[in-house]
């Protein structure tokens, strides 16, 4: 189901300390995705964000922090979109395989298996994958790396019109140097934390900071490894269990049914 | 096999609540989830699956429990107990997939799981064992009416291989009462700390154990009522008395879990969560279990089913814990069943507990209504449940 990171293997830097809070990438989102407008509500929350969280409609959000930095109050922007982890915990949740790590780096979703279970959106460590439950055939929407663009040559919708280079895009390896870079050449710009290259093992997109993440919204305390061990442990040793359960249980109904040997006789006659 | 019985005004009540749900189900099949349920993108999973799936196959364990306590344990002892337990099993489960119909998003794909090969996930291994399980539970229940029908010749090839399919079914109990529990390890930042553990696969299967024979009691304790035999007190207070060792060993594996992650703090905090933790440990394991140490509780009807019933509400309010109440997910995020949710589950519930009074009276499901003669069961009986199971031993 996973795929470890190849040479190939893509990665985007998030650079939060570049972005300017435009939402181009969002337009872009949903205009390469073929997502519908939504009506603009102001809810109890920070300024003039929109929408509150990511949803059927919205695979990306940028987020508007207001974060006190230096003396005076600021906005600070965060974004949301799929991590694609290296060993992704939606697609080992997943028990048709709708949802899987390509060579590339994409966490694709294949619509044809999907039986609407959602143990992707209950697996997620980042809260990424999406439901439309008002649809009477509903699916599973998140973000797709635009592996389709990726495919062919080309940067993911986000990454193309971003105006100020918060969004790079390019080979994970180069990616993880270019942001190991920044933070080293601007201490004072960065916390010295990359979001995303320990995290559940390592995603494909990697988010850099000036504040620390909890503060923007992000997802933290996540275990640096990957989230399918929780299960694997339990599930690989399912066989063996199978075959030794079985025969633990064989033998003790033949041991009993020999103790009481004229008792099952009469017992056998009578049905479960 | 009796087909002449009287349907009760008991009959009609459960009727009028299936219909009610099937008629909710309705609505969510014409408009979408979205139109009768409050289950969210942040909480995808709500009372439908905490108590429709979780809660359903934790009932459905009575089946393989019971089964395991006579058939490989071998005390016969509780042998009148094994059919009604089979039944339950099977209508649990065949509630938990009708659940499952109405509770998936595009139900009409649910055949893929069987064609695909996932096995990282808990939830491809819950639904390949439970569907294995459900035909086995069919095949065990089978042979009953499969002899009152004159299908002798058919049962007795049955019974060849009725002891491995048994043995089958125990183990893919096994396997899949705890797999619902590895389902719930994957997401350790969303479940409170109450609830999330390392060995929730082992909780699952130990509680699934544990309200197998609660539920086996309280039924028989309805059953007598209901069908009008007389209840062998001291067969089901034997079985009371397992259940005591059940709940106790239980709590103390649920609270030594708790101490050994570290978790006492977040126990005696005021929170919710801390709230309904100890309502559960309250309600659902040490009052149950001081009541089932009582000799005079384990001798009277009333007060061990009351016992029984609150081990059954314990076990509801842990997979709830679990899969719901304990889920955390953004801070602005809630989730509460709405009615059209709860009135679906009451409506599939109350379907098989009329499918169960139904069968219960036409076919031999309980022992004791054959050897009951006419003259001391009850009047309140339904005069169909008077005629009995000729065929049973």
């Amino acid at each position: 189901m996973t795929a470890r990171s190849s040479a190939k293997s893509k990665a985007m830097i998030q650079d939060n300390t570049r972005c300017i809070g435009c939402r181009a990438c969002m337009v872009a989102c949903k205009s390469w995705n073929d997502r519908p407008a939504d009506h603009t509500d102001f809810f109890a929350g920070p300024g003039y964000q929109n929408p509150r969280d990511l949803d059927a409609n919205n695979y990306t959000l940028i987020t508007f922090n207001e974060i006190v930095t230096g003396a005076r109050p600021d906005w600070v922007f965060g974004r949301q979109l799929c991590m694609h982890c290296e060993q992704p915990a939606c697609a080992s949740a997943c028990p048709t395989t709708a949802l899987r790590k390509t060579e590339l780096g994409p966490v694709v979703f294949d619509k044809n298996r999907c039986i609407g279970c959602r143990a992707c959106m209950q697996a997620c460590p980042f809260l990424i994958p999406k439901y439309d439950y008002e649809n009477r055939a509903p699916l599973i929407h998140k973000c797709t790396f635009c592996a389709d663009r990726i495919e062919a040559g080309l940067k993911p919708a986000c990454a193309t019109v971003c105006p100020t280079s918060a969004i790079s895009f390019g080979d994970r390896d180069d990616m993880i140097a270019e942001a190991k870079r920044r933070i080293a050449t601007a201490p004072g710009t960065y916390i010295p934390h990359i979001y995303g290259l320990d995290e559940v093992g390592g995603t494909s997109v990697l988010h850099l900071s000036s504040v620390p993440f909890e503060q923007i919204g992000y997802v933290t305390g996540l275990p640096n490894t990957p989230m399918p061990d929780l299960t694997h442990r339990w599930l690989r040793v399912t066989p063996h269990f199978f075959a030794l359960l079985y025969a633990v249980f064989a033998a003790l109904t033949w041991i009993t049914h020999r103790r009481s040997h004229k008792q099952v006789d009469g017992d056998q006659g009578k049905t479960a | 096999m009796n087909w002449r019985i009287r349907l009760t005004r008991w009959d009609f009540a459960l009727l009028a609540v299936t219909a009610v749900g099937v008629g909710l189900a309705v609505v969510r099949y014409a408009a979408g989830i979205g139109s009768v349920a409050n289950i969210n993108n942040a909480y995808p999973w709500g009372w439908w699956v905490g108590y429709g799936i979780m809660t359903m196959i934790a009932l459905g364990g009575v089946g393989f429990t019971i089964t395991g306590l006579v058939e490989v344990l071998g005390v016969h002892r509780y042998h009148s107990l094994l059919r009604p337990a089979v039944l339950m099993g099977l209508l649990c489960y065949s509630g938990a997939i009708v659940m499952l119909m109405v509770e998936l998003g595009r139900p009409w794909m649910v055949w893929m799981i069987l064609v695909s090969w996932a096995p990282t996930a808990a939830l491809y291994e819950v639904g390949w064992c439970a569907f294995l399980y459900l035909n086995v539970l069919l095949f065990e229940f089978a042979m009953v009416p499969l002899e009152q029908l004159g299908w002798g010749r058919l049962v007795r090839v049955m019974r060849v291989v009725y002891m491995p399919l048994m043995l089958l079914g125990v183990t893919l109990s096994h396997l899949h009462q705890s797999s619902l529990g590895t389902l719930m390890t994957l997401i350790p930042h969303k479940v409170n700390v109450l609830w999330w553990s390392d060995l929730l696969p082992l909780l699952f299967l130990f509680s699934a154990i544990m309200v197998g024979p609660a539920l086996a009691i309280l039924e028989y304790l309805c059953a007598a009522r209901w069908l009008g035999f007389e209840p062998r007190m001291d067969m089901i207070a034997s079985l009371a008395r397992i259940e005591a060792w059940l709940v106790g060993l239980f709590l103390i594996f649920q609270l030594g879990d708790l101490v050994a992650r570290g978790a006492v703090d977040a126990m005696l905090s005021g929170t919710w969560f801390a709230l309904s933790f100890w309502a559960e440990i309250g309600f659902g394991l040490a009052l149950p279990l001081v009541l089932l140490m009582m000799p005079e509780v384990r001798q009277s009807r009333r007060a061990l089913a009351v016992a029984c019933g609150l081990v059954i509400a314990g076990v509801l309010l842990h997979r709830l814990n679990v899969t719901v109440i304990g889920l955390r997910v953004r801070h602005w995020e809630t989730y509460v069943p709405s009615l059209g949710e709860i009135g679906i589950t009451i409506g599939i519930t109350a379907g098989a507990m009329f499918v169960f009074g139904v069968l219960a009276r036409i076919l031999p499901i309980h022992e004791e209504l054959a050897s009951t003669p006419v003259s001391e069961r009850r009047a309140a009986a339904p005069a169909g449940a008077l005629r009995g199971a000729p065929g049973v031993s």
